[in-house]
């Protein structure tokens, strides 16, 4: 899985176009929010800014960055080279996303600890960071599974619009109008528990039976998400 | 039937949906052998292959690779070396980064450096693969294949788009691996390549396997030719010419050297010159026409 991981940085380092996806344009979408984030804390709150911080990484660094990167190796037979060898399907799959993953936890916890040193640090940060995480772990999943319908680099572009921005609208949705009306619909949507724990872990008031409440769907989303990538990923492109 | 095939297939099918690629096909390679699998377009051979090699599953039947299932991995693909028809590289990656990523991935030891002089890449070492041409990619293909000198190799078309010098150079390499007792799969649409290098030949069409021996064998079961014209006015020529048109006249025979010889005879009793004269023993492309073209084979469905 190493050698598979570190060709795989090497070659994320040398592509300029997954270069700009994965690393500048989160780093820009981060930067103005950050620098906005008394207007967007005047929308919602610190927690909802901290949330769409996490969701943008997500999003762009790691969910469009996995999808682009699964498709073009499928695309162009690297897939099936590596299933020639001795590796396993999981050490593949591991080592492929394991860099990308790698760049958007660093990424994530520059930018989360940057808005904090500005904006003020989370009640609770225990309970941000398993927010956080669970948060990736379902947008790698659906990644993952994204790619099973992607056939190319390019059809990437088109194919993780809908999940990309719709997980940054539903955490603008949540973090903005919070769960007083609509709640339920609210946390079963992709991310939107996650939301809400995130803006409360940020801003507190949330009480641990809440929390580990919030927890249930999260975790669904991260099963679900697995699932789907298990079922819909493809090694080679279709004849 | 060998008593202990490295490669034992087994009433193989393999469909796609309705379409059934493959059916009831069965062969074997034994150990240091060199088997071409060869067909028409559409015969069913990179499905074969695709299934011995591990990347699909049988929809019917058995393989066995090296006395395991091809699909596992770990106790297979330490043994076998895998050139594919495409060669599906990162092209980011330099020529010795692949090398080594591959090779280690392989579970053999080796060392590029070695793989890399064996197919004349060494000044491409830290070329990065986007930048090679067709030809040096399949070389780098080869080169991957044969690291650590696995027992057994697949030869997915592996002449496809080299140079003379470079397919000699390879062919080179094969024969040296034979030597040493590798067990080699090869396909390819090089005809005159299989008759040159293979132990067997199995030939597909229509997913089936239609012939299999030695070349010889092969080629035994169809005539060879003589071809010759005369000049106007002349005698009538053995009886078992056949004309053709344009003066032309054709023999087929097995038994060639008989025929000619007396065909040479004739010629010299009446004193004819034998205009373009040419005997051709029976080769692979006859076998394989004669093949494509039997309508008593199924087409593939």
């Amino acid at each position: 899985m190493l050698p598979i991981a570190k060709s795989e940085l090497v070659q994320v380092l040398r592509d300029r176009a997954v270069l700009i996806t994965s690393l500048l344009m989160p780093l820009a979408a981060s930067a103005f929010f950050i620098g906005f984030r008394d207007v967007f804390a005047g929308i919602g709150s610190l927690g909802y800014v901290a949330a769409v911080l996490v969701f943008t990484i997500a999003a762009f660094s790691l969910y469009v960055t996995t999808v682009t990167t699964l498709a073009g190796r499928r695309q162009s037979l690297f897939l099936k080279r590596l299933r020639s060898t001795a590796a396993g399907d999981a050490a593949i799959l591991t080592g492929l996303v394991l860099p990308v993953t790698v760049i958007a936890l660093v990424q994530v916890a520059v930018i989360v600890t940057t808005f904090a040193v500005v904006g003020g640090t989370p009640a609770d940060v225990l309970l941000f960071v398993v927010a956080a995480v669970a948060t990736f772990a379902m947008m790698l999943a659906l990644g993952i599974g994204t790619a099973g319908v992607t056939t190319s680099p390019e059809h990437a572009q088109v194919t993780t619009l809908p999940l990309s921005l719709g997980t940054i609208a539903v955490a603008s949705w949540v973090g903005i109008t919070g769960t007083q009306d609509l709640a339920e619909l609210k946390r079963i949507m992709p991310g939107g528990a996650a939301t809400e724990l995130m803006v409360g872990a940020w801003n507190g008031g949330l009480a641990l039976g809440d929390a580990l409440l919030l927890l249930v769907p999260t975790a669904a989303w991260v099963v679900v998400a697995i699932t789907i990538a298990a079922k819909m990923f493809r090694w080679e492109p279709r004849r | 039937m060998a008593t202990n095939p490295v490669i034992d297939v087994d009433r193989l099918g393999a469909t796609y949906g309705t379409f059934q690629a493959v059916q009831d096909l069965s062969f074997q390679v034994e150990r240091g052998e060199l088997y071409a699998l060869l067909g028409t377009n559409g015969a069913g051979k990179t499905s074969t292959l695709e299934v011995v090699e591990g990347h699909r599953t049988a929809t019917t039947g058995s393989v066995r690779v090296l006395g395991a299932a091809p699909t596992d991995r770990r106790a297979v693909r330490p043994r076998t070396g895998t050139m594919l028809q495409e060669s599906g590289f990162a092209p980011e990656l330099t020529v010795a980064e692949t090398v080594r990523l591959i090779g280690r991935l392989s579970g053999r030891e080796d060392s590029a450096e070695r793989v890399l002089g064996l197919v004349g890449l060494t000044r491409k070492a830290e070329t990065r693969v986007a930048q090679l041409s067709g030809g040096e990619k399949r070389r780098l293909d080869f080169a991957t294949a044969v690291y650590g000198r696995p027992e057994l190799l697949f030869l997915d078309e592996p002449t496809t788009g080299l140079d003379i010098r470079s397919r000699d150079a390879l062919w080179e390499t094969v024969e040296q691996l034979r030597a040493d007792g590798t067990t080699i799969v090869l396909t390819t649409h090089y005809l005159e390549e299989a008759q040159q290098h293979a132990d067997r030949v199995g030939l597909m069409h229509g997913g089936t396997l239609q012939r299999e021996g030695t070349v010889a064998e092969l080629t035994r079961s169809l005539p060879a030719s003589i071809r010759f014209s005369l000049p106007p006015g002349a005698a009538t020529p053995p009886r078992q010419a056949v004309p053709l048109e344009d003066r032309s006249w054709a023999i087929e025979t097995f038994e060639l050297q008989r025929d000619l010889k007396q065909l040479l005879d004739w010629a010299a009793a009446s004193k004819v010159e034998l205009d373009g004269l040419s005997a051709a023993p029976t080769r692979l492309d006859d076998v394989f026409r004669a093949v494509g073209t039997d309508p008593a084979v199924p087409a593939p469905r």
